[in-house]
C-alpha cells in the first residue's frame, strides 16, 4: 500500500487526494440527515453542531410513524415500485424479444418510436397526460402512478442486447423440435436473460420510488401518498417540528441506500447500458 | 390449409410481442403529445374549452416571468452540464484504474446523492442553508459573513441551485464514465508508458478522446435532464426571490396546477417536448448506425 502511493506520479497523487476529501464531502450532508434523524430539535438548532447525537433519541422517528401515516406511506412507495417493476420487465422483455429475435417489417422506425420514447421526458407532456388521466377516472389509484411509467420504452431498449447476444440456433433447434414463439420465449430465452432482468427490475424500482412530482400530482388524499409525498407534505406545511422534518427525510433515504449498497453491480450494468456502446 | 394458417400467424408473432409496449405508449406517449399540441391552442373559461389560436405562445413570449425562465433553465444547463461533465472526468481517470474496493468506495460516495433523490437532496439542503439554524449559514459566519441568507438573495440564488443540482447528479456521470474507462484494453496505455508520457498525458491525449461517445452520450441526457429542472426549485426556492430562479418546468407546473391556465402550461410543455426531440436526434442517430 504505502508502496503504492511512494510509485505514484505526483498528479496522480494530488488528484487522488482531492477526489478522496470530495468523497468524504459529498456524503456529508447524508451523514448530518441519519444523526440528526436521532437528535432532539433544540439539539439540531444548536451551533457549534454536534457531530453525533449528545441526547439519543427515538422521538422523532416516534412521532412521524405514530402520528403521520408514514407506515401507509411506505407501503405505497412498495406497491407503486414493485408493480411499476415487474410490469415493465414484462412488457420490456416482450417487446426486446420481438425486435432481437422475430421478423418484423419496419423495424427501424419502430426501434427509432421506442429510443425517441426514452429521451423525451414525460414531464413536457404532463399537463394533456394529467387530463388523460382524469378521463380515465384514475385520480388517486396506484394504476395512475404505474401504468403511465410503463410506457417508456427504456427497459425494451435495454433488454434488446442480452436478446440479441443469444445465438440463433438456440432458437432455430428449438423450432424444429416443434415449439411455438410463446413457448420458446418463456421456458428457453427468459431463462437466459435473467441477469438483465434483474438488473431491470431494480432500476425501475429505484425510478418509480423517486418518482416526486408525478405522484405528487395523482396522490389526492394523504393515503394515497408516497413517502416522498408524504415526506415532502411534512416539510412545506407550517412545521415548527425539525426533528420530525429530519427524521422523515431521513426515512424517505433509508430504502435507496440500502438497495445502492446490497446491488451496486446491477447500477453499474444498468448505467453502462446504452451509454458505452461504440 | 390449417398448416398454412399456422405458417401466417407464425409471420406475425414479432407483431403480437411488440404489441404491448406499443399499446402503452400509444395510450400514455404518442396521445397526451398529440393532445399537449391540441391543449396549447385552447385556453379554459370556466368550463368551456375556447380556441383561441396561438394567443397562449403570444402571451408567453411577451410574458416577462416566461422569458425569465428560459434564460434561467439556459444558464442552469449550461452551468451544471459544464460543471458535471468536466469534474465527472477528473474524478473517473483518476480512480478507474485503482483497486477495487476504493473504485467501490467513489462510486458509492458519489452515487448515494443520486440515489436518494434530488427531493431528499432539496429538503437537507434547505435545511443547511436555513438563514437563521442552517450549519451553512454558521460557518459562513465563522467566515466572516454574517447573517447572509443565500437562498434569499437573488444574485446567490442561482449559483445555490447549480451547486444543489450539481452534488445530486454528478454521481451518474462519474458512475458511467468508470465503467467505460475500465473497459479500455491495457495496451493503449503500455504503448504510451513506453513513450514515456506523464499519467495527465496520457488522461489528456488517450483517455478523454476515447470515451468522447459517452461524454457525447452525458451531455445529450444531462441536458434533458437539467432541462426539467423542478424539485429543487419547488423544495429550494419556490422559484424565488422574486422569480430569481424560476425554470420553464417550474413555470409549466405553476401555471397548470396553481394559475389555472392548463393552455399556457400546454403550449410551455409543447417548447419543452420540442427542445427535447431535438436534443435527442444525434443520441438515436447513433444507436440507428448500430443495426
Amino acid at each position: 500500500m504505502i508502496k503504492r502511493i511512494k510509485n505514484m506520479e505526483p498528479y496522480d497523487l494530488v488528484s487522488n487526494i482531492v477526489v478522496l476529501i470530495a468523497a468524504i464531502l459529498f456524503l456529508l450532508p447524508l451523514f448530518w440527515l441519519l444523526t440528526n434523524a436521532f437528535k432532539y430539535s433544540t439539539e439540531i438548532y444548536r451551533t457549534p453542531p454536534t457531530i453525533i447525537p449528545e441526547r439519543f433519541t427515538l422521538s422523532n422517528m416516534q412521532e412521524l410513524f405514530n402520528d403521520q401515516p408514514t407506515f401507509r406511506w411506505i407501503f405505497n412507495s412498495f406497491i407503486v415500485s414493485s408493480g411499476t417493476a415487474a410490469l415493465s420487465v414484462l412488457f420490456s422483455s416482450l417487446a426486446a424479444y420481438g425486435f432481437a429475435k422475430l421478423p418484423i417489417k419496419g423495424r427501424n422506425v419502430l426501434f427509432v418510436i421506442v429510443i425517441s420514447s426514452i429521451m423525451v421526458p414525460k414531464e413536457t407532456f404532463i399537463v394533456p397526460l394529467f387530463e388523460i388521466i382524469i378521463d380515465l377516472d384514475w385520480i388517486n389509484t396506484y394504476s395512475s402512478m404505474i401504468v403511465p411509467n410503463l410506457a417508456t420504452g427504456f427497459g425494451t431498449f435495454m433488454l434488446f442486447s442480452f436478446f440479441a447476444a443469444i445465438p440463433d440456433s438456440i432458437r432455430e433447434s428449438a423450432k424444429m423440435d416443434g415449439a411455438g414463439e410463446w413457448l420458446i420465449f418463456r421456458k428457453l430465452m427468459l431463462p437466459l436473460v435473467k441477469p438483465g432482468l434483474g438488473a431491470l427490475f431494480i432500476l425501475n424500482f429505484v425510478t418509480a420510488w423517486n418518482d416526486y412530482l408525478w405522484q405528487l400530482l395523482m396522490a389526492r388524499s394523504k393515503d394515497m401518498q408516497t413517502l416522498n409525498v408524504g415526506v415532502a407534505g411534512l416539510q412545506q406545511s407550517i412545521n415548527p417540528n425539525l426533528g420530525l422534518r429530519v427524521a422523515g427525510a431521513a426515512i424517505a433515504a433509508l430504502p435507496m441506500i440500502v438497495i445502492f449498497l446490497m446491488f451496486q453491480k446491477y447500477f453499474v450494468a444498468g448505467a453502462t447500458e446504452g451509454a458505452v456502446k461504440e | 390449409m390449417i398448416e398454412n394458417i399456422k405458417k401466417k400467424a407464425e409471420g406475425y408473432s414479432g407483431y403480437m410481442f411488440i404489441a404491448p409496449q406499443f399499446i402503452l405508449m400509444l395510450f400514455f406517449i404518442i396521445i397526451p403529445v398529440i393532445k399537449g399540441f391540441q391543449m396549447s391552442f385552447y385556453e379554459k373559461y370556466g368550463r368551456s374549452q375556447v380556441f383561441v389560436g396561438i394567443e397562449n405562445y403570444k402571451f408567453l413570449l411577451n410574458d416577462p416571468i416566461f422569458r425569465k425562465s428560459i434564460y434561467n433553465t439556459i444558464f442552469f444547463i449550461v452551468a451544471i452540464v459544464f460543471l458535471t461533465i468536466v469534474f465527472a472526468l477528473f474524478v473517473s481517470t483518476t480512480v478507474f484504474d485503482k483497486t477495487s474496493k476504493y473504485l467501490s468506495f467513489i462510486r458509492t460516495s458519489y452515487y448515494l446523492p443520486v440515489m436518494v433523490s434530488m427531493l431528499v437532496m432539496s429538503v437537507i439542503w434547505k435545511m443547511l442553508l436555513n438563514p437563521s439554524s442552517g450549519v451553512v449559514t454558521w460557518l459562513l459566519g465563522l467566515m466572516g459573513f454574517e447573517g447572509v441568507n443565500l437562498l434569499g438573495n437573488p444574485s446567490t440564488v442561482m449559483p445555490v441551485v447549480v451547486f444543489v443540482t450539481f452534488v445530486g447528479n454528478v454521481g451518474q456521470a462519474i458512475l458511467i464514465y468508470i465503467a467505460t474507462m475500465i473497459g479500455i484494453p491495457q495496451d493503449y496505455f503500455e504503448a504510451a508508458e513506453l513513450d514515456g508520457a506523464t499519467r495527465f498525458q496520457r488522461i489528456r491525449h488517450i483517455i478523454i478522446p476515447l470515451v468522447r461517445t459517452t461524454t457525447i452520450y452525458l451531455v445529450i441526457t444531462n441536458v434533458i435532464a437539467v432541462l426539467k429542472i423542478f424539485v429543487v426549485i419547488q423544495q429550494l426556492t419556490g422559484g424565488g426571490p422574486n422569480n430569481a430562479s424560476v425554470t420553464m418546468m417550474y413555470y409549466l407546473y405553476q401555471n397548470a396546477f396553481v394559475y389555472n391556465r392548463g393552455g399556457v402550461a400546454a403550449a410551455i410543455g409543447v417548447m419543452m417536448f420540442i427542445i427535447a426531440l431535438g436534443f435527442s436526434i444525434p443520441q438515436m442517430r447513433t444507436y440507428l448506425k448500430e443495426d
